[in-house]
């Protein structure tokens, strides 16, 4: 049962009479008969059973886009239906106006907009649907609510893509489609071709020119079909927050970047999220649905408070590749990354295949290091120092092993992670 | 690419009778709850912290002489405004004034017209007038005990009393009986037996629950208002602009005045009803406002911490172990190496490789760059405070375009 306005009313126009009477048990009567007459009209109200409600979510969002959730009422009651529904989300689904009017006749249906914005990646879930159902008074009503689950899958934000027309371009460039006035930069040989003022003359072949009788070129484009397989750490470090969001987040713009850059230079891309299992995993599939599989696989990855497995990682890539690709391990360089066993783990992937480990520096750590406010800035500063000069160390002997260490700040990690890969295609060394 | 789910509905439970009748114990104890609470609103009563009000039991008021009156047999009864009062046969009814030292000129002369007996305590100076008493009181100092001094039979009953703040003095010309008089010739009590008895307090301290049970105190009190089975007790109040009633006191009319008659007030007739139901309408709109639109919606927050917190916890424990050796190898190692970095000195480059390189791009004394970079272990805050700073100045130096 709730009451309305109205009663609240109805009990304030009591002191109009009350102002003629003069007696205070009139006022006690006046207020305690409003609040019947209310309990008789919630009373006469129609049953909360005379409804039905129907969720409708869209599969997936973006995170930060905006989309709307649906809701059917349908009357199944006898009576004409008069009051209010309210369709609860979780809070970051963004569902800010969720509360509407119901007017129903009888068997009629009515479809209700709420607009949801989410502020939050993962699975959303529906919490109860409220319905309100007034009595012929207006007084009161009854009130219930329902049980209707329904899920919101709201996908990781991929601001990153801001960056891949540039890199595509650079792309182009090495695959020698743009006119620039350099060989096509990458390694693998593609076609002779006759001689054009502008071509570098280093690349002139000449056994070929001296078989013909004109000057022929070698084309070259980067390498195609190569293997690159993305780790995303998802253990305890990967938690932590660095400016705004936890590592993670930077992780899988630079998963969704790579994945989409390396998709359109033609090599194949797969993802797994690990820590001490499988958490996601996206692989298998070519052309437009790669974009798509992989974001809805990385939606609901959240970082797990466990040490990371990297035996169990090392094995992982050495059962799903067979040949020899490019792995890129999205984690953290950490003092404790050694004593986890990161090291053996680069050492073992980096004996057959190309490794960068990308990381997420801390800006924060820069600014504790610049302090000297007072004897506790100058501790810090230190404590700062020590930190970097433990991520150096590992960072060094992780360069030892043959493996490419890439850190960057949260926002630039994926166009760097990018970058590295570009370079590495057009040096040829995937 | 919408997901539509069933048509759901409100599940067919027990109506609200079969859940109470399940279990029985919520709706009783609730009853009993209310009943409580409500026993409790009706019940209860401001506490009385009027001076010399039989309704207050502390030290200044007069609760223990009212209770053992009524053990007596006294009909004891306090009213709060002087029409309250409705005195019905004054020739057996005792009217104690107390603390009436502000009463208006009207209101002295209906006291004055009363006829039955009055007992002032403390009383004012004016009404003291209009009654001919003929008396003055004063302030004292001085608390004597005295003896009764006179002829009345109540104070020679009680023997002796003190003399506490007020004595009253003169009274030859209205007659009065001044008892338990002092040095200076003022007493504690008067009394002015005429038509009707009028006697006086003065040392009013000796009626209050303090003072009671000193002395003679106590008797002189008890005889003093035990007189007649009746006895309406008034204390003084400011804001009390009406005036005694007792049968027949207005002089057309039989019945005495009716209390909303007798409290003119400057607001309308009806305000305070108004103000009470809009009282009760705000406690409606709470009960509107209160009823929750569906339940709050559970939001299942992540763990997340904050990366820096480690170096943070880290810098304190260098703070509180004063670890200012420790701190300050950590600075001259990341200075040093990011210096070689920039001048392009390998890491694996040993001490004099890495100091001649910053001394040759800094300009300084190589003796003066490994003193800043391998010096001794500062032992104190200002020490490492220095150290860092040199760390800077030469870092500056070597960083110089």
């Amino acid at each position: 049962m709730y009451i309305t306005g109205w009663t609240v009313l109805l009990a304030a126009l009591g002191a109009v009479p009350a102002a003629l009477v003069h007696e205070r048990t009139f006022a006690w009567l006046w207020v305690l008969g409003a609040l019947a007459l209310a309990g008789l009209d919630a009373l006469l109200a129609p049953g909360p059973r005379s409804v039905a409600v129907r969720r409708a979510a869209p599969g997936s969002v973006r995170l930060t886009e905006s989309t709307a959730v649906t809701l059917e009422v349908v009357n199944l009651g006898r009576r004409r239906i008069h009051g209010a529904v309210r369709d609860a989300w979780q809070p970051s689904a963004g569902t800010r106006s969720d509360r509407h009017r119901l007017r129903l006749g009888r068997g009629e249906t009515m479809r209700l907009r709420t607009p949801a914005t989410p502020t939050r990646r993962g699975d959303l879930h529906a919490d109860l649907v409220t319905v309100r159902l007034e009595g012929p008074m207006r007084l009161a009503g009854r009130q219930r609510s329902l049980e209707a689950p329904a899920t919101l899958r709201v996908l990781p934000e991929f601001a990153s893509r801001k960056h891949l027309p540039s890199r595509l371009a650079r792309l182009r460039e090495i695959d020698g489609q743009t006119a620039v006035q350099l060989k096509g930069a990458g390694s693998e040989f593609d076609s002779l071709r006759e001689y054009v003022i502008g071509d570098d003359v280093r690349s002139i072949d000449w056994r070929a020119t001296a078989r013909r009788a004109e000057v022929v070129v070698k084309t070259y484009r980067p390498e195609r079909d190569r293997r690159v397989m993305i780790v995303l750490d998802t253990s305890r470090l990967s938690a932590a927050r660095v400016g705004n969001a936890p590592r993670i987040d930077a992780s899988i713009e630079a998963t969704l970047l790579l994945t989409a850059l390396a998709t359109k230079a033609g090599d194949r891309v797969q993802v797994t999220a690990f820590d001490r299992v499988e958490r996601a995993r996206a692989m298998g599939s070519t052309g437009p649905t790669v974009m798509p599989q992989l974001a809805d696989a990385l939606a609901t990855v959240t970082p797990a408070l466990v040490e990371p497995d990297w035996p169990a990682v090392a094995r992982l890539i050495q059962s799903r590749l067979s040949q020899r690709a490019l792995v890129v391990l999205l984690t953290t360089i950490d003092a404790s990354a050694v004593d986890g066993g990161l090291l053996d783990a680069v050492a073992a992937i980096a004996a057959k295949h190309a490794v960068v480990v990308a990381t997420v520096d801390d800006p924060e750590l820069a600014e504790l290091e610049a302090g000297r406010e007072d004897a506790h800035e100058h501790y810090a500063a230190a404590a700062a120092a020590r930190t970097a000069l433990e991520q150096d160390s590992v960072g060094a002997r992780v360069r030892e092993l043959g493996a490419d260490v890439v850190t960057a700040l949260p926002d630039d990690l994926a166009p760097v992670v990018a970058d590295r890969y570009l370079a590495l295609k057009a040096s040829g060394r995937l | 690419m919408t997901a539509a789910t069933d048509l759901h509905r409100a599940p067919d439970g027990p109506g609200v009778l079969a859940r109470a009748r399940s279990r029985p114990l919520v709706p009783i104890l609730s009853a009993l709850f209310v009943i409580f609470i409500a026993t409790l609103v009706l019940t209860s009563r401001p506490e009385d912290t009027t001076t010399l009000s039989i309704d207050n039991s502390a030290e200044d008021g007069t609760r223990a002489v009212a209770q053992i009156l009524r053990a007596q047999g006294v009909d004891v009864r306090q009213t709060p405004t002087m029409a309250g009062a409705r005195i019905d046969d004054p020739s057996r009814t005792t009217l104690v004034l107390a603390d009436a030292g502000e009463l208006m000129d009207y209101q002295i002369d209906a006291v004055a017209d009363y006829p039955g007996d009055i007992a002032l305590i403390r009383p004012g100076q004016d009404l003291l007038a209009a009654l001919e008493t003929g008396l003055t009181a004063d302030p004292t100092l001085d608390a004597e005990v005295q003896s009764a001094q006179c002829a009345d039979a109540d104070a020679i009953a009680a023997e002796s009393v003190a003399t506490l703040d007020t004595v009253l003095s003169g009274g030859d010309s209205g007659g009065a009986e001044l008892c338990f008089v002092n040095a200076d010739g003022a007493g504690a009590y008067a009394v002015i037996d005429g038509e009707r008895r009028v006697s006086v307090l003065g040392s009013w301290p000796i009626i209050t629950n303090d003072h009671l049970d000193e002395h003679g105190h106590a008797a002189l009190s008890l005889r003093m208002l035990g007189r007649h089975e009746t006895l309406v007790w008034y204390v003084g109040d400011p804001y009390d602009v009406s005036t005694l009633t007792w049968e027949g006191s207005s002089g057309d009319g039989k019945a005495p005045p009716t209390e909303v008659e007798a409290n003119p007030d400057f607001l309308p007739p009806g305000t305070i009803p108004v103000l009470f139901i809009l009282a009760l309408t705000v406690a409606v709109a709470a009960m509107w406002r209160a009823r929750r639109f569906g339940r709050l919606v559970r939001e299942p927050l992540p763990v997340e911490v904050r990366a820096s917190e480690s170096t943070r916890g880290r810098a304190r424990l260098y703070r509180r172990a004063r670890a200012s050796g420790r701190a300050a190898a950590a600075m001259r190692a990341r200075a040093a190496l990011r210096m070689g970095r920039r001048l392009g000195v390998p890491r694996s480059a040993d001490r004099a490789a890495i100091v001649g390189a910053i001394a040759r791009a800094a300009e300084r004394d190589p003796r003066d760059v490994d003193r800043i970079l391998y010096g001794a272990a500062p032992t104190t805050d200002a020490q490492l405070m220095t150290t860092i700073d040199e760390l800077d100045t030469l870092e500056r130096e070597v960083h110089r375009p």
